[in-house]
C-alpha cells in the first residue's frame, strides 16, 4: 500500500511537469521567432500535454480522479510540478534555456523509468523516448548554436541560464517516499537523476561560451513537489480553467 | 543545369501585351493541356505577379488566422480540446510556412513578404480582424472559417502552378481534422446546457457577415479576369465559391437548431442558388482598408513577434549565406 | 496591449508601433530541401522546403515543420545550392533526351542521389543512387541506368554527401506518430452525438 502510496507521488509530479511546462510553451504558438521554430516548438508542447495525459491516465487507473477533473479543477497548492515549469516565458532564450534544462532532465528520467518494476510507468517511459530523442536534439542544437553566436545571444542565454539553474534544481527536490521508490525498483530516485543530469548539462554547456555556475553555490528553489508555488501558477491555472469552469459538469 | 535556386527577377510589367508571342502560346498550350506550370518556366510577368499577389495573400490569412483561435489556446476546456487546438493553431502556422514557400519558388523572399505584411503593404484575408468574444467564436472558426477556407482551397488546388498546387493538396489533407475538430465541438455545444447553446448562437450572430463577406463581392468579370481564369489562377467566381459553401454548411448549422442571423436565406430551388441579404460590402471595404475591430492587434502582434525573434535569426545568419529561391 | 487574448496582454511593448526596419533584400536564411521517406518500401519523396541557418538546424526544422502528420519512417534534407538540376521538358518529351551522354571519367568517384519528376505538378521521387566523378557524369549514369520507357520530366542529382540523413538510432523519432488521434480527422466522429441530439430535439 505504501508502495502505492509512493508511486502516486511520483506519477503526480512527473504529470504536473509535463502539463504546466506544456501549457507554458504553447503560449509560443503563433508568436515564435522562425515559422519553422514555431511548428518545433508546439509539436513539443502538444507531445508534453500528451505525456501528462498518459500519466493522469496510469492514475485515474489507480484510483485517482479522471484526467479532465484533476488538470482543470485542482488549486495551485494541489499542484506537484516544480516551481521552474511554472514560470512565465519571458524572451526566447529563457524558454529554449528551461526547455533545455527540463527536457535533459525529462529524457533521463524516462531512461531510468524504462525498467521500472511498475510496468504502466516503464511502457510509457519506452514508448515516449522517440519524442524526447527529438525534443533533446532541438534542444542541444539550439544551445549549442547560439550558445557560440553574437555577443547578444550568448550574453542572453547566459543570464537565462543563470536565473533558470535555481529552478532547475528544484526538479529533484526529494519526495518522502525516495527510499520506498528505490528499493522497490520503481525509480532510481531523484538523487541519482540529478547526478546524471549535471554530467549531461555540462557536456552540452561545455561546447558553448556558456558558464555554468559552482554547483556548491547554488541554492535550490524549492517547494513545488509539495504544492508551496510562486505566484504564477495560480493565475496559469484560472486562465486554463476559464472556459472549463463555466460548467464542470458540461461536456465541451 | 545549375546547382540550385532560380535567380531573382523583379516584376515589372503589369499588362502582357509586350510578352513574347511564341513563348506565350506555348505556355497557354501547356496550361490548355491540363500540364502544370514549375518554377523554371518561362511564364508571363501578369502571372507571376498575380500568383505572388495571391500566395502571399493566403500565406498571410494562416499566420494571421492563427491569431483569433490562439486567443483561446490556453484555454481550450479539457484534454481534448486543448490538445487539438494547439495542433490546429499549429498547422495554421505550418500553412503559412508552405504557402510562403510555394511564393518564394516565383521570386518573392519570405523576409520580403513578411515586411509587406506588417507594414499593411499586402493583405489579408478579412475575417480575422475580428474578435473572438468566446470559445464559440473560436468553435465557429474552426469549424466554419475552415470549412470557407476548404471551398477556396480546393478549387485553387486545380489551379495551374505546380508549387501552389502541391502545398493546397498537403494543406487540404490536413484541414479534414479541422473541419472534422471544429464540427465536433460545435455538435457539443449544440448539444450540451442551454448556456452551450446560447453561446454558439451568439457566435454565429457576430460572425454570419464577415462569413458572408469571406467569399469577396460579386466579381466585375473585365478581360483581366478572363485572362487569369484562362491561365487557370482564378478558378471560379467568389459568387460560385460563396454559394457553394452555403450549400454545404447552412443544412448542417440548421440542423442544429440554430439560427442564421438573416431573414432573407434561403436556397431557390428553380435556380438552384442561394438568395441572401447582400451583404454590407462598405464595410467589407472599411475593414480591408485598416479599420476594422482587430486590424491594428493583428498587424502589432506580429510585428512584436518579429522584433522579438530578431535576436535569434540574426544571431544564427551565417554571413557567406546565399539565398536563392526554393526548387518547387 | 489591450486585448481577448491573455497571452497578447502579455507581450511585451517593443519598438514603434506599425514601423520596422526593413531587411535588406535577400538578406535571411537559405532554404533546404526536405525529402520524407513515407513508409518503409517507398521512395523518399520532395516535400517541399525550410528555412534554416545550417544543415543540422535544417533537418531539426524540417522534423516537425513535415512529418508531424501522417506517417513518417525516414526524412533528410539538403541546402538547396547543392541540387542539380536538369532541364524541364514537357507534353511527351522526356527529359533524357536533352542530357548529353558523356564518356566515363576516370577519377575519384563518390555517390549522388538521383531524383525523377514523373508528372509536371507531383513531387520528384528518388529512384537510386549511381557513383560518379561530377554532377554531370551523374546525370549521365542516370539516364543509362534510369531512363525507362515512362516519361521523366526533370531530373535531380545531389552528392551524397552534401545530405543530413536521418542515422538510424534516429529512427524512433516517429516512433508514437501513428498514436497522435489528436491530429487526426477520423478521431472526431461526431456522429453519434449528433443523432442523440436530433432524435432528442425532435421530441
Amino acid at each position: 500500500m505504501s508502495n502505492n502510496a509512493a508511486t502516486i507521488e511520483l506519477l503526480y509530479k512527473m504529470a504536473d511537469d509535463q502539463l504546466i511546462l506544456g501549457h507554458r510553451n504553447s503560449e509560443w504558438t503563433g508568436f515564435g521567432p522562425i515559422l519553422e521554430e514555431d511548428i518545433a516548438f508546439s509539436s513539443m508542447a502538444q507531445d508534453k500535454i500528451g505525456h501528462s495525459l498518459a500519466l493522469y491516465t496510469i492514475l485515474e487507473q489507480l484510483g485517482e480522479r479522471a484526467p479532465d477533473t484533476v488538470a482543470f479543477t485542482r488549486k495551485a497548492n494541489q499542484f506537484h510540478n516544480c516551481i521552474l515549469t511554472e514560470l512565465p516565458n519571458g524572451e526566447y532564450d529563457f524558454s529554449l534555456i528551461r526547455h533545455f534544462l527540463f527536457d535533459t532532465a525529462e529524457a533521463l528520467r524516462f531512461e531510468l523509468l524504462k525498467n521500472s518494476s511498475f510496468e504502466p510507468l516503464a511502457q510509457v517511459a519506452r514508448k515516449v523516448r522517440g519524442e524526447l530523442r527529438y525534443h533533446t536534439l532541438h534542444a542541444n542544437t539550439w544551445i549549442k548554436q547560439l550558445g557560440v553566436a553574437t555577443e547578444e545571444s550568448v550574453s542572453r542565454l547566459q543570464g537565462s541560464l543563470n536565473v533558470a539553474i535555481p529552478y532547475a534544481l528544484g526538479i529533484f527536490e526529494e519526495s518522502p517516499f525516495e527510499k520506498e521508490l528505490i528499493t522497490s525498483g520503481i525509480f532510481a530516485g531523484e538523487h541519482e537523476l540529478k547526478a546524471l543530469w549535471i554530467n549531461k548539462v555540462e557536456e552540452v554547456i561545455g561546447e558553448t561560451n556558456l558558464q555554468l555556475p559552482d554547483w556548491k553555490l547554488q541554492t535550490p528553489i524549492l517547494g513545488g513537489r509539495i504544492g508551496k508555488h510562486s505566484e504564477y501558477l495560480q493565475l496559469l491555472l484560472d486562465e486554463m480553467s476559464e472556459v472549463f469552469n463555466i460548467d464542470p459538469t458540461a461536456e465541451w | 543545369m545549375y546547382g540550385g535556386g532560380n535567380t531573382f527577377e523583379e516584376v515589372k510589367t503589369d499588362s502582357f501585351s509586350q510578352e513574347d508571342p511564341i513563348k506565350l502560346a506555348e505556355f497557354e498550350a501547356r496550361i490548355e493541356r491540363g500540364e502544370k506550370i514549375e518554377p523554371s518556366d518561362w511564364m508571363p510577368q501578369l502571372y507571376r505577379k498575380q500568383l505572388i499577389r495571391m500566395i502571399e495573400q493566403h500565406g498571410h490569412s494562416e499566420i494571421i488566422g492563427a491569431l483569433p483561435e490562439g486567443t483561446w489556446i490556453t484555454r481550450a476546456p479539457g484534454f481534448k480540446r486543448k490538445m487539438a487546438l494547439m495542433a490546429k493553431v499549429q498547422d495554421e502556422v505550418g500553412h503559412a510556412q508552405l504557402l510562403y514557400s510555394a511564393a518564394e519558388t516565383l521570386g518573392k523572399s519570405r523576409e520580403q513578404m513578411i515586411d509587406d505584411l506588417i507594414t499593411g503593404k499586402s493583405k489579408y484575408s478579412n475575417i480575422f480582424n475580428y474578435p473572438t468574444f468566446t470559445w464559440a467564436d473560436c468553435c465557429f472558426i474552426s469549424w466554419l472559417v475552415d470549412a470557407g477556407a476548404i471551398v477556396n482551397q480546393l478549387a485553387n488546388a486545380k489551379g495551374s502552378y505546380g508549387p501552389y498546387c502541391r502545398a493546397l493538396d498537403r494543406i487540404c489533407a490536413e484541414e479534414s481534422f479541422h473541419l472534422k475538430y471544429g464540427h465536433h465541438c460545435v455538435i457539443y455545444l449544440a448539444s450540451g446546457t442551454q448556456k452551450q447553446r446560447d453561446m454558439f448562437q451568439e457566435a454565429l450572430n457576430r460572425w454570419w457577415p464577415p462569413m458572408m463577406h469571406f467569399f469577396g463581392p460579386a466579381d466585375k468579370i473585365s478581360i483581366h479576369t478572363q485572362v487569369l481564369m484562362k491561365w487557370k489562377v482564378k478558378m471560379g467566381t467568389n459568387d460560385d465559391m460563396r454559394n457553394q459553401f452555403l450549400d454545404m454548411y447552412v443544412p448542417k448549422i440548421w440542423e442544429l437548431g440554430f439560427t442564421i442571423p438573416d431573414s432573407q436565406l434561403k436556397k431557390n430551388s428553380e435556380t438552384g442558388r442561394w438568395e441572401y441579404t447582400e451583404p454590407d460590402w462598405e464595410e467589407f471595404k472599411r475593414v480591408i482598408n485598416g479599420d476594422g475591430p482587430c486590424n491594428k492587434e493583428r498587424l502589432e502582434v506580429r510585428r512584436i513577434a518579429e522584433e522579438r525573434g530578431k535576436w535569434v535569426r540574426e544571431a544564427m545568419k551565417a554571413p557567406n549565406q546565399k539565398y536563392v529561391s526554393p526548387l518547387a | 496591449m489591450n486585448s481577448l487574448d491573455p497571452r497578447v496582454i502579455r507581450l511585451p511593448d517593443i519598438g514603434e508601433v506599425g514601423r520596422i526596419n526593413p531587411k535588406p533584400a535577400l538578406d535571411q536564411f537559405g532554404t533546404y530541401e526536405v525529402f520524407v521517406l513515407p513508409k518503409e518500401g517507398k521512395p523518399f519523396q520532395h516535400e517541399g522546403i525550410v528555412h534554416a541557418p545550417n544543415l543540422e538546424m535544417a533537418y531539426v526544422l524540417a522534423k516537425e515543420t513535415f512529418t508531424r502528420r501522417f506517417t513518417c519512417a525516414s526524412l533528410y534534407v539538403v541546402n538547396t545550392l547543392d541540387v542539380f538540376v536538369s532541364p524541364l521538358s514537357e507534353g511527351n518529351q522526356n527529359v533524357y533526351d536533352q542530357i548529353p551522354q558523356i564518356l566515363n571519367q576516370n577519377s575519384a568517384k563518390v555517390n549522388y542521389e538521383i531524383y525523377h519528376l514523373p508528372k509536371r505538378g507531383k513531387q520528384h521521387v528518388h529512384v537510386g543512387r549511381v557513383s560518379a566523378s561530377s554532377p554531370e557524369e551523374a546525370f549521365s549514369i542516370a539516364k543509362e541506368q534510369f531512363q525507362k520507357e515512362k516519361i521523366v520530366y526533370n531530373v535531380w542529382v545531389i552528392q551524397s554527401t552534401a545530405i543530413r540523413y536521418t542515422m538510424n538510432e534516429e529512427k524512433d523519432l516517429w516512433l508514437t506518430l501513428p498514436e497522435k488521434k489528436f491530429r487526426d480527422a477520423a478521431e472526431y466522429k461526431g456522429g453519434e452525438k449528433l443523432k442523440e441530439f436530433l432524435k432528442k430535439s425532435k421530441r
